[in-house]
C-alpha cells in the first residue's frame, strides 16, 4: 500500500468555468453564503496553491453530496478537490461533538451493550436540548435507535455455522448501521445471499469505513480504519470473494474516497467492493440466478437516489432488482439530495439548511403517495423517515420481505 | 445488460434521438458525462443561418455536409416535424423552416434563427421592430446581461427605449457572495410566489410600453412560472438570452431527460463510456466508467458525444482523436493549419469531426461501423458555428439516424454497404472533405494547398 | 496656450513609468506620452522574473552586480509587485555539474547569496522540481509583476503632478534651431495631431526607441532580440527553477501570481516585426520540451497561451554590426553624441534594472536643467507598498475578491470603494477580480478598456481567458463611459487579443475553451458583427 499525500489533484485545470456545478449544487440553493462549488473547488484552488491564506472556511458547507461532479461535463473532480482542500487548509479544530458524530462504531459498539438506556435517554427532551445547546447537534434529530444485539453478535451465534454448507461464498460488510441499528437489514441480506445459493463470510476485521471521520476532519484515523478495512478486504478477496455492503455511502467510501481523499490506493480491491443489489442484480440478468417473488406481495414503492449512488452510477441495479416485484408499482423520485449528507444534517449549524435543500424530495414523495420509499443509505432514511413521515427501506429488505424463499432456493439449487 | 439502442451522449442530439426510439417502443439507454451544451443555450434552434431561406443554403452545402447526407427531402420533412416533436416534450417553439426569423443577442445583434422559444423575442427576416416603445428590465446587480446593448440595439431602429433595475428583498440575499448574481440563481430565487412580486414591480414601470423585455431568469424547474409571469404581467412579455449558464437550455435539458424516461429510456449521468467490443464489423456491448466489468449491449449503437467541448473529440499536441471508441476523425495533420488568427473567421478546427459513411455509420480504421451511428455535434465537416447549423445537425441527423434504426431492414443495410465500398476517399480520415466547403474556401489558402497535394 | 513641460518621456513602459516618477518627484514638470497602453511592449511580454542576478554573475559581472543591487532596492520599494519566493539552479543529470562551483564562485563575487543545498532538501523546498536533479543551488530570486510595477510608477508620478498621455504617437520630434524642443503626437482617440513643448526629450520607448531615435535625427543600432514564453493554468512551482549552465533557451520556469510561466527562446527579428510578435509552433515545443525538464509536471499542465516580448539589444556604438551586444544599460546624450541638444535615450538594461535606467536619465536631464535634486526612487516606496517591510501583516481582509485585490493594489487596495453588497461581486472569477475593483481601476488607473483593465486587475488573464468576465467587465465599461457600441467593439477586439495568444497552444482543454468561448460570443452573443475591421 502506498500513499500519495504529497499529490495535487490537477483536475481543476479542466475546469471551462461553465458553473453548471453551481447550477446542481444543493447548497447553493438554499444558502448563498457558501461560494459554491466552481468557486470553493477548482476556482479557488488555484488561489490555495499561491497562499493558503486564500482558504476560506466557508467550504464548511459543502455536503460532500458530489452532484457538482456528476453534473460536470469536463471531469474535474469538485467534491475531491474540496474535501481535500477542507482537510489540507481547514483551522477549524474537530469538536467533541464532531468527535462524537464521527466515531460511530465506537459509539455503536457503547451503545449496543447500553441500548436500551442510551435509547431511551438519546430521546428524552432535556437530553435532546442539552445536546442542542452544549454540543451543537440539533435537537430536532433524533439519533436512530440502537440495537440491544450487535449483528455481529447474532451472526456469530446463529448464522456462522450454516455458511459453511455453501461452495459459493461473498464477505460482508456489514458497516455499522447494520451492526448497530439495524441488525435486521444486514439478516435480511444473508437471507437473500442463502436462497440464491451463496454463503455469507464477515470479515476478518471491520471499522467504519470512514465517511464520517472524513467529513469532520479527522482525516488520520481515517486513513487508519482504511487500511484495516483493506487489508481485511484483501484478504477476502484473495480467497476468491466479493465484498459486498448494504450502504452506498460504505461502498462509494472504501471505492473511492479512499484514494482520492484519503491518498490511499486501493486500485488491486476496487472492483471487488460492491453493493449487494448491483451483485444480486447481475446475476440475474445474466441468467445465473433465479429469484421468485411472493404473489401477496403488494406495494407501491418509490425509490430514492443517494447522493452517493448517483455518483456510483449504480441505481439503475437496486431499481431493476424492485422492478422485477412483481407486486410492486414502482415510482423513480427525481434524483435529489435529501439534505442529511451523513451528519452535516445533525450539526446544528447546519440543520435548517438541510431541511430546505430535502424540502423538493420531501414533497416529491409526499406527491406520490407511496406505502414506501427504497433506498441504499441509512442517513437519507433517517432524514426522509423525520421528514415526509413515510416508511423507509433498504431495497434488500424489501427483496428479501418480498421473497418466496423456498421457490428461490428451489430455483437455483 | 440488454437494450434496444444505446445512446452515448446525453445533450440535445443523443436525447432526441432517445426519445424518437422511445416512443416507437424502443428500450433505449443514454449514458451521459455530465451536463451538456444546452447549458448555453441561445434560446433559438438554427437550421442554417447562411440565408434568410434556410433550405435553399442547405442546397448549396458540400456533399459531405451532415444535411447533404440527410438530403435535402429528408431534411425538409424531418423539420417540419420538430416543433410537434419539442411540443409533446412541453416546449413550445415559434418559427419555420421556410424562412428564418431574427433574434436578439444579449448584446443587442440580430442573428437568424430556425425555431426559438415561445417566450423569447423574435423579429422578422427584415429585421424591422413591431413596437414603438419598449421598456428593458433587469435585475439590479447581474452582470450577465446588459440593458445599455439591448437599449442601444432597439434605439438604433428607433424604438424608444426606457430601462430599469429590479431589486426584490430575496435577490439582495443572493448577493450575499459576490458569485451568486448568476441567472440559475436568480431563477431558483424567482419562483412561485416571488413571481407576483416580480410582475408587479414590472407593472408598475411599464404601463404605456408596447412590450417588456426581460433577461431570461424564470423558469429553471419548468414552464409554470414563465407561463405565470406572462399572465400577470400587463403588456406582452419577452424573453432575451443572458451569458451562460441558459435557464431555458437547463429547463430544455431536464424536460428532455424527464421525457426520455417517462417513455421507459434510462439515463445515467455522470458516467462515461470506457470502450467498447467490436465484433465482425458490429459493436456488440459498451463499458462504462462505473459499471466497470458490467458489459451494456444492445443492437444499435449511437455516438452523440458532442463536439470539443463536450470531450466527444479531444485534441493533444500531435493531433485529434475520438476518446471513446477510437473512431476515426476528420481533421488537418499540422496543427498550425487548424487556427486561423483572427478569432472570428471561421477557424478550420471546428470543421474537425467524426468521419461517416452515408448513413452515419461512423468508421474505425478505414472501415464503417455497421450498428453505430453518429449525430450531432461530433459530426465533422460541417462548421455549426459559421454556418448557423448546430441545433439543426444535432436534432435532424437523431431524427434520421432514428428512423434508419427503426426502418433498418436487409435491403437498406447492402445498399449502404455498396455505398461504402464503392468511396473509401469518404472512410478514410481525409480532409478532402473540407475540399468544397464553400465557407472554408473563402480564406484558406493553407487548406487548399493542402488539398492540391492530395 | 499650451504648457511647456521640462521633461516629456516618450514610453509608457517600465523604463519610461520610472523614469516619468524620478523626474516629477524631482520638481520637473513631466509628460509621459504612450502609443498604446501602459506595459503595452516589452515590459508586458516578458518573465515577471526578480533576477537575483546569478544568471549573469559568470558571464557579465556588471549586470549580476546592478542586477542583485537593485533586486533588494525593488523588495524595498515595490514590496506589493514582488514575491519573494528564492530560486534554484538545478544541474541536471546531462549538464556539467563542474559548472556550479563556477557558477557559486562567480554569484559571490558579484554580493549574490548563493548557496549549494543537497538535492533532496531542493525537492523538499521545491516538491514540482525535476527529481533527477543531481546538484541545486539556492539564489535570492522571485518574482515580480511588471503590470503592477509600472501602474504605480505612472500612479505616483502623476502624483507628483506628472501629466500621462496614453493613445497618443509620437511622429515628429520637433526641433527648433537644432534643438529638440517637444513632440508631436497622433492623438487616436480623438484622432488628431497635437504638439507638445519641453526642454528635454527622453526617449525610452524600448525597442520602439530605434525609430524614435529617428524622428529625432539620430542613430541607435538596436537589434530586436524576440524572446517567447508559456503561460501555464496553475502555480505549479513556488520557487523560480533555473538550470545550473550557461543561459540558454527556455530554462527559467517562474511562479507568477496564480500562473508560472516558462521562457524564453531568444531569436533575432527584422525590425520591422517588432508589432507583430507570433510564437511559432516550433518555439512552442522548445519551451514545453526544456520546461518539463525543469518541472515534470510541465507535460501535462494546461498551458493558456503564449507570447512573445522584444529586447532592445543594443549594439556599443564603434559597433553596428551589432556583433558585441550590451545587455547593460545605455543612456545616451545626444547632445555630446550626435550633436543633437535635448535629447536622450536611455535604453538597453532589464525589467530588474528599470529604477536605475531611470535614475541615470533623470540625472542627465537634471543636470541638462541645471537642477539640482538628488535621486529618492531607491528609498520612497511606491504607492501600494508604503509600509515598512517589518510590520507587514497577513491577509487580514474577507473574500477571494477582497484577498485578491491586496495582493494586486498592496495598501492602496483600502481605496477600492465598497458601498454595497453588489461591489464586492466578481466579475473575474478566475483571478478574484470585484466590481468595485474594476471601477477603481477606472476610476484611479486611468483603465478605458478591457485590456486595460486586464492589465491594471489581473482581468482576462485566468483559466478561462476571458469567458465570462470580459462581457461583464465591458458592461461596466459601457456604464461608465456611456457608449453601448464602443464597449461591445472594445469587447470584440480584446477576446480577438485574447484569442491571438491562446491559438498557439491550443489543443487539450485550451482547445475545448476556445470553442465553449468562441460559441458563447459568437453563437449566443453574435460578437462577431460588431468586429471593427479596420483594426
Amino acid at each position: 500500500m502506498s500513499t500519495k499525500h504529497n499529490k495535487i489533484d490537477t483536475s481543476f485545470e479542466q475546469c471551462m468555468k461553465c458553473t453548471v456545478c453551481t447550477v446542481y449544487c444543493p447548497v447553493v440553493a438554499v444558502n448563498p453564503d457558501y461560494p459554491g462549488p466552481k468557486q470553493a473547488g477548482p476556482d479557488g484552488e488555484r488561489y490555495r496553491l499561491k497562499n493558503p491564506l486564500f482558504y476560506d472556511e466557508a467550504l464548511d458547507m459543502c455536503l460532500n453530496c458530489k452532484r457538482c461532479e456528476v453534473s460536470c461535463p469536463s471531469n474535474v473532480k469538485i467534491g475531491d478537490i474540496i474535501q481535500s482542500a477542507r482537510l489540507k487548509y481547514g483551522k477549524k479544530k474537530p469538536s467533541l461533538r464532531d468527535f462524537i458524530l464521527a466515531n460511530t462504531d465506537l459509539m455503536g459498539s457503547v451503545a449496543t451493550t447500553m441500548a436500551p438506556v442510551v435509547n431511551f435517554t438519546l430521546g428524552l427532551k432535556p437530553v435532546k436540548l442539552v445536546m442542542d445547546g452544549v454540543l451543537g447537534v440539533d435537537h430536532h434529530r433524533t439519533f436512530p435507535k440502537y440495537t440491544g444485539q450487535k449483528f455481529e453478535t447474532w451472526f456469530r451465534r446463529y448464522a456462522l455455522k450454516k455458511q459453511e454448507g455453501y461452495e459459493k461464498k461473498v464477505s460482508y460488510f456489514h458497516g455499522c448501521y447494520a451492526n448497530y441499528n439495524n441488525p435486521e437489514l444486514a439478516k435480511d441480506f444473508v437471507k437473500i445471499m442463502n436462497a440464491i445459493g451463496y454463503g455469507v463470510n464477515l470479515l476478518e476485521k471491520e471499522k467504519c469505513c470512514g465517511v464520517a471521520l472524513i467529513s469532520n476532519g479527522f482525516k488520520e484515523q481515517a486513513a487508519k480504519q482504511a487500511a484495516l478495512n483493506l487489508s481485511s478486504i484483501r484478504k477476502a478477496v484473495g480467497r476468491g470473494e466479493e465484498v459486498l455492503t448494504t450502504s452506498s455511502t460504505c461502498t462509494f467510501t472504501m471505492r473511492d474516497e479512499y484514494e482520492h481523499i484519503l491518498g490511499i490506493d486501493n486500485a488491486d480491491v476496487r472492483d471487488h467492493i460492491s453493493l449487494a443489489t448491483r451483485f444480486i442484480y447481475k446475476l440475474v440478468d445474466s441468467g445465473k440466478v433465479k429469484l421468485a417473488f411472493r404473489k401477496d406481495y403488494v406495494k407501491r414503492i418509490a425509490y430514492h437516489t443517494p447522493c452517493h449512488m448517483e455518483k456510483l452510477g449504480w441505481s439503475i441495479y437496486s431499481t431493476s432488482l424492485l422492478r422485477l416485484i412483481p407486486g410492486v408499482d414502482f415510482r423513480m423520485l427525481e434524483s435529489q439530495c435529501c439534505g442529511i449528507a451523513g451528519t452535516y444534517g445533525f450539526k446544528k449549524e447546519h440543520y435548517r439548511d438541510s431541511q430546505k435543500i430535502g424540502e423538493g424530495l420531501f414533497q416529491q414523495i409526499r406527491d406520490c403517495n407511496v406505502d414506501m420509499v427504497a433506498t441504499d443509505c441509512e442517513t437519507c432514511k433517517w432524514q426522509i423517515e423525520m421528514s415526509a413521515g413515510v416508511r423507509v427501506e433498504n431495497p434488500i429488505s424489501i427483496i428479501a420481505d418480498a421473497l418466496d424463499v423456498e421457490e428461490t432456493i428451489k430455483l437455483n439449487k | 445488460m440488454k437494450f434496444d439502442t444505446i445512446i452515448i451522449g446525453g445533450g440535445l442530439s443523443g436525447l432526441t434521438a432517445g426519445i424518437e426510439l422511445s416512443r416507437k417502443g424502443q428500450k433505449c439507454l443514454i449514458v451521459s458525462s455530465g451536463q451538456s451544451a444546452l447549458h448555453f443555450f441561445s434560446g433559438s434552434f438554427e437550421l442554417c443561418a447562411l440565408d434568410d431561406d434556410p433550405l435553399k443554403a442547405i442546397r448549396s452545402l458540400d456533399k459531405e455536409h451532415p444535411y447533404s447526407k440527410i438530403g435535402l427531402d429528408n431534411v425538409r420533412s424531418l423539420s417540419a416535424g420538430v416543433k410537434p416533436f419539442f411540443k409533446e416534450v412541453g416546449v413550445l417553439l415559434n418559427g419555420d423552416q421556410e424562412r428564418n426569423h431574427l433574434r436578439l443577442t444579449p448584446l443587442g445583434a440580430q442573428k437568424r434563427a430556425w425555431l426559438t422559444l415561445d417566450e423569447y423575442v423574435t423579429l422578422p427576416s427584415d429585421g424591422q421592430m413591431p413596437w414603438k416603445k419598449v421598456a428593458v428590465f433587469n435585475v439590479d446587480g447581474f452582470m450577465d446581461f446588459h440593458t445599455s446593448y439591448i437599449a442601444a440595439a432597439l434605439e438604433a431602429k428607433g424604438v424608444q427605449t426606457v430601462v430599469k433595475g429590479i431589486s426584490m428583498p430575496e435577490l439582495e440575499k443572493l448577493r450575499h457572495n459576490p458569485t451568486e448574481m448568476r441567472s440559475t440563481n436568480i431563477a431558483k430565487t424567482l419562483t412561485g410566489d416571488k413571481i407576483n412580486t416580480l410582475a408587479a414591480r414590472i407593472n408598475e414601470y411599464a404601463s404605456d410600453v408596447d412590450a417588456v423585455f426581460l433577461p431570461a431568469v424564470v423558469g429553471l424547474n419548468g414552464c409554470s412560472d414563465v407561463v405565470r409571469l406572462k399572465e400577470k404581467v400587463d403588456r406582452p412579455l419577452h424573453f432575451i438570452a443572458t451569458l451562460p449558464p441558459s435557464v431555458p437550455g437547463i429547463r430544455l435539458q431536464m424536460m428532455l431527460k424527464k421525457h426520455f424516461q417517462k417513455l421507459g429510456g434510462t439515463y445515467m449521468l455522470g458516467d462515461s463510456v470506457t470502450g467498447g467490443v467490436l465484433e465482425n464489423g458490429r459493436l456488440r456491448c459498451i463499458s462504462t466508467q462505473n459499471h466497470a466489468d458490467t458489459e451494456f449491449e444492445a443492437d444499435n449503437f449511437i455516438i452523440a458525444t458532442g463536439s470539443f467541448f463536450s470531450k466527444g473529440l479531444v485534441s493533444d499536441i500531435d493531433g485529434v482523436s475520438e476518446p471513446v471508441l477510437g473512431l476515426d476523425v476528420i481533421s488537418l495533420e499540422e496543427r498550425p493549419q487548424w487556427y486561423r488568427k483572427n478569432m472570428f473567421e471561421a477557424q478550420p478546427y471546428m470543421y474537425f469531426g467524426l468521419s461517416t459513411d452515408a448513413s452515419f455509420h461512423p468508421v474505425k480504421d478505414g472501415t464503417a461501423v455497421e450498428n453505430l451511428y453518429a449525430v450531432g455535434s461530433v459530426l465533422g465537416a460541417c462548421n455549426p458555428l459559421k454556418e448557423g447549423s448546430g441545433a439543426g445537425i444535432a436534432i435532424l441527423s437523431a431524427l434520421h439516424v432514428s428512423s434508419l434504426i427503426l426502418n433498418e431492414s436487409p435491403v437498406i443495410l447492402n445498399d449502404s454497404s455498396v455505398i461504402l465500398n464503392e468511396s473509401p476517399v469518404i472512410l478514410s480520415d481525409s480532409p478532402v472533405i473540407l475540399n468544397d466547403s464553400p465557407v472554408i474556401l473563402n480564406d484558406s489558402s493553407v487548406i487548399l494547398n493542402e488539398v492540391k497535394d492530395l | 496656450m499650451q504648457k511647456e513641460y521640462d521633461v516629456i518621456v516618450i514610453g509608457g513602459g517600465i523604463t519610461g513609468a520610472g523614469t516619468a516618477r524620478d523626474c516629477a518627484m524631482r520638481g520637473l514638470k513631466t509628460l509621459l506620452v504612450e502609443r498604446h497602453d501602459l506595459t503595452a511592449g516589452a515590459t508586458g511580454r516578458n518573465h515577471g522574473l526578480l533576477h537575483s542576478g546569478a544568471r549573469y554573475a559568470v558571464t557579465d559581472q556588471e549586470s549580476a552586480r546592478e542586477c542583485i543591487q537593485e533586486n533588494m532596492t525593488l523588495r524595498k520599494i515595490a514590496r506589493h509587485c514582488v514575491e519573494e519566493t528564492d530560486g534554484l539552479f538545478i544541474t541536471l543529470p546531462e549538464d556539467d555539474l563542474a559548472f556550479q562551483e563556477t557558477f557559486i564562485d562567480s554569484c559571490l563575487r558579484a554580493g549574490i547569496r548563493a548557496e549549494a543545498i543537497d538535492p533532496a532538501e531542493a525537492i523538499r523546498l521545491e516538491p514540482s522540481v525535476n527529481k533527477s536533479l543531481i546538484g541545486a543551488v539556492r539564489v535570492p530570486d522571485g518574482a515580480v509583476d511588471p503590470f503592477r510595477m509600472t501602474v504605480a510608477n505612472v500612479y505616483d508620478a502623476r502624483l507628483h503632478g506628472a501629466d500621462v498621455l496614453k493613445y497618443h504617437e509620437v511622429t515628429a520630434i520637433v526641433k527648433e534651431a537644432g534643438r529638440v524642443v517637444g513632440v508631436e503626437v497622433y492623438d487616436a482617440e480623438n484622432r488628431q495631431k497635437k504638439t507638445y513643448r519641453s526642454r528635454i526629450v527622453i526617449n525610452a520607448a524600448g525597442i520602439w526607441g530605434h525609430h524614435i531615435a529617428q524622428l529625432a535625427g539620430a542613430t541607435v543600432n538596436m537589434f530586436p532580440a524576440k524572446g517567447a514564453l508559456l503561460i501555464f493554468g496553475h502555480r505549479v512551482n513556488n520557487m523560480v527553477i533555473n538550470r545550473c549552465r550557461k543561459p540558454a533557451d527556455a530554462d527559467i520556469l517562474v511562479p507568477g501570481d496564480t500562473i508560472c510561466l516558462i521562457g524564453t527562446t531568444s531569436s533575432r527579428v527584422p525590425y520591422d516585426e517588432v508589432d507583430d510578435m507570433k510564437v511559432t509552433p516550433e518555439e512552442v515545443d522548445i519551451l514545453l520540451r526544456e520546461g518539463a525538464k525543469l518541472a515534470p509536471e510541465l507535460a501535462q499542465t494546461r498551458i493558456l497561451r503564449a507570447y512573445a516580448g522584444v529586447r532592445p539589444l543594443v549594439a556599443a556604438d564603434n559597433d553596428p554590426s551589432g556583433r558585441s551586444i550590451s545587455r547593460g544599460i545605455v543612456c545616451l546624450d545626444h547632445e555630446t553624441r550626435d550633436g543633437i541638444p535635448g535629447f536622450i535615450t536611455i535604453t538597453g538594461g532589464k525589467l530588474m534594472t528599470y529604477r536605475l535606467m531611470a535614475e541615470w536619465a533623470t540625472d542627465l536631464a537634471c543636470k541638462k536643467l541645471g537642477v539640482d535634486k538628488k535621486c529618492q526612487t531607491a528609498e520612497i516606496c511606491l504607492p501600494g507598498s508604503e509600509q515598512p517591510a517589518s510590520k507587514r501583516k497577513s491577509v487580514t481582509v474577507d473574500g477571494l475578491g477582497a484577498k485578491a485585490a491586496h495582493g494586486r493594489h498592496g495598501t492602496r487596495s483600502s481605496n477600492i470603494e465598497i458601498n454595497d453588497k453588489s461591489d464586492e461581486s466578481l466579475v473575474c472569477e478566475c483571478e478574484g477580480v470585484s466590481v468595485a475593483e474594476i471601477n477603481y481601476a477606472i476610476d484611479e488607473l486611468g483603465a478605458s478598456n478591457i485590456l486595460n483593465l486586464r492589465r491594471r486587475t489581473r482581468l482576462g488573464m485566468g483559466t478561462c481567458q476571458g469567458e465570462l468576465c470580459a462581457c461583464r467587465a465591458a458592461g461596466l465599461l459601457s456604464k461608465a463611459n456611456g457608449c453601448a457600441r464602443r464597449s461591445i467593439e472594445d469587447l470584440a477586439s480584446f477576446m480577438n487579443e485574447r484569442w491571438k495568444g491562446v491559438y498557439p497552444v491550443a489543443w487539450g482543454d485550451t482547445l475545448a475553451e476556445a470553442q465553449f468561448t468562441s460559441w458563447i460570443y459568437e453563437g449566443v452573443c453574435g460578437l462577431d458583427t460588431f468586429e471593427k475591421k479596420e483594426e
